[in-house]
């Protein structure tokens, strides 16, 4: 163990009996916290601490996962046992600081469940339907901790990886302990991670990047922004192991402007792991520098392609690259470069602190770990789920997720972001693993899993998937630009009920083409959506194209591929807008 | 890297090399496969998907534009599914582009012009587009045989076409979004006017921020239209036509030497002209001039049909036997002294050699130039320094220099394809770019740093560069000793060049010069351009000089990228000197007052030569106002003329007793002649061209004008001399001409024209009726012409002079720098001097196109920049309205005055757009609008209230 580095532990674990020597207040202030308003809870909170002349520390941490109980008020008096009260609002600070902060008592009737300690009548948040099943790796310290705060994520265990992979360890044993664990990138691809940084540790450039991909543009698909916002160290800490392991200069890393929490997380992050001498020259004393900046990019779906954020970094128009030559040995700025997902590089810390045999011991064999999942659509719970591969996707949406929240049945669980497939619901019970999933033709991908009820009309929401696809094509190669197209065109017609003979198959020959094509995976994968509907729900398909008149379009905002499509949407009320594609943030009878 | 390798094609066994991508590996060995997005002068694009094979161990069916090739591929082009992708690929392609008569099953019954009355919406027709026929979509169409019933719905566009820019016409309906244009105008030009806007089935092309092309940074060079595969961007003019035959020439309108294709229709009419993709001089680019500035060869109506001789006052025609007898008759009296001789420079090699003899051994005159010799001074000091008055290297070395220096000069529109290789490396990041300039030229923009020094004083920032350079140590005291010897004089020379002196004399701060200096000795193979506009004519020979000294004291000689560019304007003045078509020199830089050479010369001409040196062709003019010189005789192109570098000209010539003009057009100039006769253009004639890198390339026969009886120049001056009876003019085809100027002038020794055409360089292609960019159907064999010295008939030519000694290494007296400090006369009337610029993108100023027809007009308000002082002296305010008048009444501008601190004393900075330029060439009446591009010229100025 470096010299610095158990000074840095010394110091973390001070702080952390100073913040349980008094009240703590913690409350989610990510994206789905915000957006049920915890803003205004934390400044609440902070008034009426300030105002009752009490000596509490109020927080503002990342996110449990568990959106649908939003605004989440974690407190714990010292001594006292730690309590989760769901759907704070604004209105119920007054109550709570006037009994469970001043008083240490917990106000049972408004709490979620108990943490670390038992309370009458109050269940354990274990305990919890939705964190039944979960292994919290990636997501280790989501909710427990000030997610800025160096010292905190210290105190839980941070950086031992990066100072043991520092003291005791070569670049090559890293890469072999990363491969052993056979870690799998998270970002939809699922490629060995230990081989992909093998390429770049084997190119032998000065500078070399390594970049950690946010754009996340998945429509339901929300946990990169959650790592980044609620624990941005351990990516940064992974992002430096990475480096170290393979020899990379420089990381990236690169979000999608607009998702603002996780920008400014990081940000800060950053700049307290530059003050601590964690990233810069000499990284805890030792020969090793890494630097790391932010990238911002506009809303692009495929800059996520890693050829395209590469662009995307230099400035340019996130068009893809052709490959060869591969990142590994020409990347952004023409410097050889690595891509990972923020999910990825946010288990490496664990790995290398706990070891490749620990990690493989979770999990299925050939996907080891843990994945994290993001519910949404026509579910009770909806939110995010850190599971073991392993776990049925029944387990998933139904227990965990509570099945539909007005107890109509599950029609099918779409999957793996807007390219990814269809699982109608007599498929749920296949296990969650990288490759069991692919063979079903529904992709794991980023983790998004949009629950349809039986009300939901398949070709509807194809037509959906299709739109969005088409939409957010970049336009470079020729296969998608015009391909997408026509497929929404022809879905349009379906929906409308001017479908004709022959259309399924020209959206198939059409597909096909585009598989075989197309410059990108986008272009490549962009017939999938309708691919595995017609799998699982031909017949509803063919059921529409013989006369069964028009449906009820969701609309879609995006440029249109053709002057019906354009027309249709103007004759759907505005309103309706939004879409399916929101994270459904319901919040749950007050009791 | 390039190692050679075996691949198989289609069965059939290629040897090639590694750098190469597949697509272009099989094009070589004659294996088509078909692309659109792909252009072989351009960096793989891999988004049209045309060119997708199978590769026998590669999953999937990659392009061959991206695919890199290893020894043992085999690969198939014509499997599926790689043919059903392609097949998709153009249905969906037609789905959105017109393809009516395309997918007409009477296709084949149709003639051209055919009027077809089926139920094909016009804009749909294949006969309504001006691409009918070269259009690589069709021709890809028809090329992939696969049934054109497409199931799906095809949607035009409807987009208005846009007109309204000067030259082009782009049809956004007929674009397949290959982005060709987008990358030319990137990665060649470094200009990206042109961009992708909106994204998924909407993309398509736009120009930057969606403004006109003009206010985008447009030079109208048409590179977009040159690898345009459909007719979304065609030339306006003459856009309907299709060509019937083609011939490659050189353009006429600069030094660079572009090689180009001159397309012509069945009226015998040149319609376009495409750059040549592997000449060695412009390699597949040209600039607004050359290609949209030959249209006045067609005009008809304009030209001098035939010869008119001037009876009583009135010119009248005449025979051409009637006028080369008057002609003769009249000369045969003004031999000596009192007759001169002005050859245009875009004259050819031929004409300028005959032009001299013609001079000095019919007429006994030295009275022998070229009106855009105004300023030998530019080369006199490389003259003087190295041996050699030309460029040292070639042009696209400079794409190779770490470092190029740019001195005063506009290099962007009066040589323009010279500052592509330095855009491109500038961009690519492997080049610091130094300008000095008062004005603001287009470089600035890319300049690393940009010295701006008070107009004229050019060369005491030089001599500031070069003293910086010797107090740092930062010589390269191998490269001075092996080309110089003794530098004591030049060293001691350089005392008077202090820092605080040039600091003082050109207003540039001292750590910008001492910066400039470092950069240039130690980045690497370093260049110097320039031209010295700026700089007067006492001390350009100055100036010349001391860039030799800064090329050589850094050891910047003699290797590709280390160099140095004069720059003159017009297209074969490296030529005029080199044929001794120059009143100092004989053929091959003997002076004439060397004994020994005239003797020579005498021997091998059969008579005598006049023994004084000449007059230039200011000191020409001057001795006809004098009444010195009494007979003129001007051959070519009135457009030299025009450029007020020689001052009025109407008064020397009404002093003439005897005028003879030879010109194209009549013009200003033949309102004095005496006898008028009709020139040919360059187009219609044979001989040689010397560009600026000393490269001799071939004129070749475009076409012959019909209504006109316009002889080439060549022929005319031999027909006046043999009536003269002077021996030594009967064989004057420009290929004997060349052979006899070969033999006295030792650097064209190995120079011959059929040797020229002979050592073109051919391209292998697959069959002609493969569909493929019009500019590689085109450039089957490129002459790539010779560079002298060339000594002999098998020694190549010499892209890079002085790689171990100077030219003149016997010669150790080298005249070092001199102090020439600038006189500012106070000229109480005109007070400032205006150092104007061009640069398009101005942020602060907002600007309007208005588009009336086919003019552009552009509206804002102009800044008049002057520093506090120099405004309370002249009492002006900030933000007043003002008036400024030059001094030579030809130009007034209407602005606001901005006080700026770093503007120098006594100069205004007004910026010029490039794109006023554009206008006034598209408004001409002029049937040779291209010569009217105005000069960025220095100019005294007067402010006045409004």
């Amino acid at each position: 163990m470096t010299y610095a580095f158990q000074h840095l532990q010394r110091e973390a674990t001070q702080r952390w009996q100073d913040l349980h020597a008094q009240t703590w207040v913690r409350i989610g202030t990510g994206l789905m916290g915000d957006a049920a308003g915890a803003r205004e809870t934390v400044a609440a909170m902070r008034y009426d601490v300030r105002h009752a002349g009490l000596s509490a520390t109020v927080s503002e941490v990342g996110t449990w996962g568990l959106c649908y109980a939003e605004p989440l008020v974690d407190i714990v008096t010292p001594g006292g046992p730690r309590v989760l009260y769901a759907n704070v609002g604004s209105d119920r600070v007054s109550e709570l600081v006037a009994t469970h902060v001043t008083t240490g008592q917990p106000k049972v009737e408004w709490a979620l469940a108990s943490v670390e300690s038992d309370v009458p009548g109050l269940p354990r948040v274990e305990n919890l339907p939705m964190m039944r099943y979960q292994v919290r790796i990636a997501l280790r310290n989501a909710g427990h901790i000030d997610p800025v705060e160096l010292l905190q994520y210290v105190a839980r265990g941070g950086y031992e990886g990066l100072d043991k992979a520092l003291s005791d360890m070569t670049g090559q044993d890293v890469l072999q302990e990363v491969k052993d664990a056979g870690l799998r990138g998270r970002g939809g691809a699922a490629f060995s991670t230990g081989t992909k940084w093998g390429f770049l540790a084997g190119n032998p450039a000065p500078q070399k990047y390594m970049l950690c991909n946010c754009e996340e543009g998945d429509p339901g698909a929300f946990n990169d922004k959650t790592v980044l916002e609620s624990d941005p160290f351990s990516l940064i800490e992974g992002c430096t192991i990475a480096g170290y392991a393979t020899g990379a200069s420089n990381g990236v890393v690169f979000v999608r402007h607009g998702h603002d929490a996780p920008i400014q997380r990081v940000r800060s992050a950053i700049r307290a792991a530059y003050a601590a001498g964690l990233l810069g020259a000499n990284i805890l004393g030792t020969d090793f520098s890494f630097d790391m900046e932010v990238s911002l990019v506009g809303e692009s779906y495929v800059a996520g392609e890693e050829t395209a954020l590469m662009e995307a970094i230099e400035g340019k128009r996130s068009m893809p690259r052709f490959r060869p030559p591969f990142p590994a040995a020409v990347g952004v700025w023409g410097k050889p470069s690595n891509i990972n997902n923020i999910k990825t590089l946010a288990y490496v810390p664990e790995i290398i602190r706990q070891g490749a045999e620990w990690f493989t011991g979770i999990g299925t064999e050939k996907s080891a770990g843990t994945a994290i999942a993001c519910l949404s659509g026509h579910i009770t719970y909806a939110g995010l789920v850190e599971v073991p591969f392993g776990v049925t996707m029944r387990q998933i949406v139904e227990e965990m997720g509570g099945g539909t929240p007005d107890g109509k049945a599950i029609k099918l669980v779409q999957t793996g972001g807007p390219l990814g497939g269809m699982l109608p619901s007599d498929a749920l019970d296949i296990v969650l693993d990288f490759d069991e999933m692919a063979k079903a033709g529904a992709m794991f991908g980023s983790g998004g899993l949009i629950v349809a009820d039986e009300t939901t009309s398949v070709v509807d929401l194809t037509r959906n998937l299709i739109a969005f696809d088409q939409m957010e094509s970049c336009g470079k190669c020729f296969p998608c630009r015009l391909g997408m197209g026509h497929l929404l065109e022809v879905m349009e017609r379906i929906c409308t009920g001017e479908g004709r003979p022959g259309d399924l198959e020209l959206m198939e020959h059409v597909g096909k083409d585009m598989r075989a094509g197309s410059l990108c995976g986008h272009g490549q994968l962009g017939f999938n959506p309708v691919a595995s509907a017609l799998k699982a729900f031909g017949d509803e398909f063919r059921a529409q194209m013989k006369g069964h008149g028009p449906i009820r379009i969701t609309p879609f905002v995006g440029p249109r591929s053709s002057r019906r499509g354009a027309q249709l949407e103007e004759e759907t009320p505005t309103s309706q807008v939004k879409g399916d594609f929101v994270a459904h943030i319901q919040p749950v009878a007050r009791p | 890297m390039t190692d050679e390798i075996n691949i198989t094609i289609d069965g059939q066994k290629v040897r090639t090399t590694s750098d190469k991508v597949l697509v272009q590996a099989a094009s070589d060995a004659g294996i088509y496969i078909p692309y659109l997005c792909y252009h072989p002068g351009m960096k793989p694009y891999g988004a049209c998907r045309m060119c997708v094979v199978e590769v026998e161990g590669v999953p999937g069916t990659p392009a061959s534009c991206t695919l890199p090739i290893r020894d043992g591929m085999v690969v198939h082009t014509n499997a599926n599914p790689a043919t059903e992708v392609r097949g998709t690929i153009l249905d969906l392609l037609l789905s959105e582009h017109p393809h009516g008569c395309l997918t007409c099953h009477r296709v084949d019954l149709c003639g051209p012009q055919d009027i077809c009355l089926r139920h094909v919406d016009v804009t749909d027709r294949c006969v309504t587009c001006p691409k009918n026929e070269r259009c690589e979509l069709k021709d890809t169409t028809r090329f992939h045989t696969q049934g054109l019933n497409s199931p799906l719905n095809y949607q035009y566009r409807e987009l208005q076409v846009e007109t309204k820019d000067p030259f082009y016409d782009r049809d956004y309906n007929l674009c397949i979004v290959c982005a060709r244009c987008v990358r030319a105008c990137d990665e060649l030009r470094g200009d990206v006017a042109l961009t992708l806007t909106e994204r998924a089935g909407q993309v398509l092309v736009g120009t930057s921020m969606g403004e006109s092309l003009l206010e985008a940074g447009c030079e109208f060079c048409g590179a977009c239209i040159d690898v345009c595969p459909v007719g979304a961007l065609v030339e306006s003019d003459f856009k309907w036509e299709t060509p019937v035959r083609v011939e490659k020439s050189v353009c006429q309108e600069c030094p660079v030497g572009c090689e180009m294709t001159y397309e012509v229709d069945k009226r015998g009419r040149v319609i376009r002209a495409i750059p040549e993709l592997n000449a060695p001089a412009n390699r597949g680019q040209a600039c607004f001039k050359g290609k949209f500035g030959f249209k006045q060869v067609n005009n008809d109506t304009q030209r001098t049909k035939t010869p008119l001789v001037r009876r009583e006052q009135v010119l009248e025609d005449a025979s051409w036997d009637d006028a080369i007898a008057i002609v003769a008759e009249r000369f045969a009296s003004y031999k000596g002294a009192q007759f001169g001789m002005l050859v245009s420079p875009r004259a050819t090699n031929e004409e300028m050699y005959l032009a001299q003899k013609f001079a000095r051994t019919v007429m006994n005159s030295n009275n022998i130039d070229s009106p855009s010799n105004t300023r030998p001074g530019v080369l006199d000091g490389l003259h003087q320094v190295l041996g050699y008055p030309a460029a040292t290297g070639s042009v696209w070395d400079l794409k190779e220099a770490a470092c190029v220096l740019v001195v005063s000069a506009n290099v962007t529109e009066e040589q323009n394809v010279l500052a592509l290789p330095i855009k491109q490396a500038v961009r690519a990041g492997t080049q610091q770019l130094i300008v000095i300039d008062s004005r603001e030229v287009e470089l600035t923009r890319f300049a690393t740093l940009w010295l701006r020094p008070y107009p004229g004083t050019d060369l005491a920032l030089l001599g500031g560069m070069l003293k910086v350079i010797w107090d740092e140590g930062l010589l390269d005291e191998a490269a001075l000793g092996q080309y110089l010897g003794d530098t004591t004089a030049l060293a001691a020379s350089l005392v008077s060049f202090t820092l605080d002196t040039v600091s003082a004399e050109t207003g540039v701060h001292r750590d910008q010069i001492v910066d400039a200096a470092r950069r240039f000795a130690t980045a690497g193979p370093a260049s110097i351009v320039y031209a010295l506009d700026n700089v007067s004519t006492e001390a350009q020979t100055v100036a010349s000089r001391a860039i030799a000294y800064l090329a050589v004291a850094t050891g910047n000689l003699g290797k590709p990228g280390a160099g140095v560019y004069p720059l003159r304007p017009g297209a074969n003045d490296q030529g005029a000197w080199d044929m001794g078509m120059e009143p100092r020199y004989l053929p091959g830089y003997h002076p004439v007052d060397d004994l020994d050479a005239r003797r020579r010369f005498e021997e091998a001409w059969g008579s005598e030569l006049p023994v004084l040196p000449g007059l230039n062709a200011k000191a020409m003019l001057e001795a006809a106002r004098a009444g010195a010189l009494k007979a003129l005789f001007v051959v070519g192109d009135h457009a030299a003329y025009h450029d007020g570098t020689l001052g009025d000209l109407s008064d020397a010539l009404e002093s003439l007793d005897f005028l003879v003009v030879s010109d194209v057009f009549l013009s200003p100039l033949s309102e004095h002649a005496d006898v008028v006769l009709p020139a040919s253009t360059w187009l219609e004639k044979r001989g040689t061209y010397t560009s600026l890198e000393r490269r001799v390339q071939p004129l070749k026969q475009v076409f012959q004008a019909g209504s006109t009886t316009a002889s080439p120049d060549y022929h005319t001056i031999a027909r006046i001399a043999s009536h003269m009876g002077a021996a030594g003019f009967d064989n004057h085809a420009p290929e004997a001409v060349l052979a006899e100027a070969a033999g006295l002038i030792p650097a064209y020794a190995g120079i011959s024209y059929q040797r020229l055409l002979d050592e073109a360089v051919s391209t292998p292609r697959p069959s002609t009726d493969n569909p493929m960019p019009t500019q590689v159907m085109y450039s089957e064999q490129v002459s790539m012409g010779l560079q002298w010295p060339c000594p002999a008939s098998d020694a190549p030519g010499m892209p890079t002079l002085y790689g171990e000694r100077l030219a003149n290494a016997a010669n150790t007296v080298r005249p070092p720098l001199e102090w020439m400090g600038l006189e500012r006369d106070e000229d109480a009337e005109f007070p400032f001097l205006l150092a104007h610029g061009r640069v398009l993108a101005q942020p602060t100023h907002s600007l309007e196109v208005a588009k009336g027809g086919r003019l552009n007009r552009i509206e804002r308000e102009e800044c008049f920049l002057i520093s506090p002082g120099d405004a309370q002296r002249h009492g002006l305010e900030e933000g007043q309205a003002a008036r400024m008048v030059d001094k030579a009444g030809r130009k007034a501008w209407l602005g606001t005055v901005r006080l700026w601190e770093n503007a120098h004393i006594g100069v205004a900075n007004l910026t010029t757009l490039f794109g006023e330029l554009a206008v006034q060439v598209d408004g001409s009446e002029h049937p040779d609008p291209m010569n009217h591009v105005p000069r960025l010229e220095v100019v005294p100025v007067r402010i006045e209230h409004v």
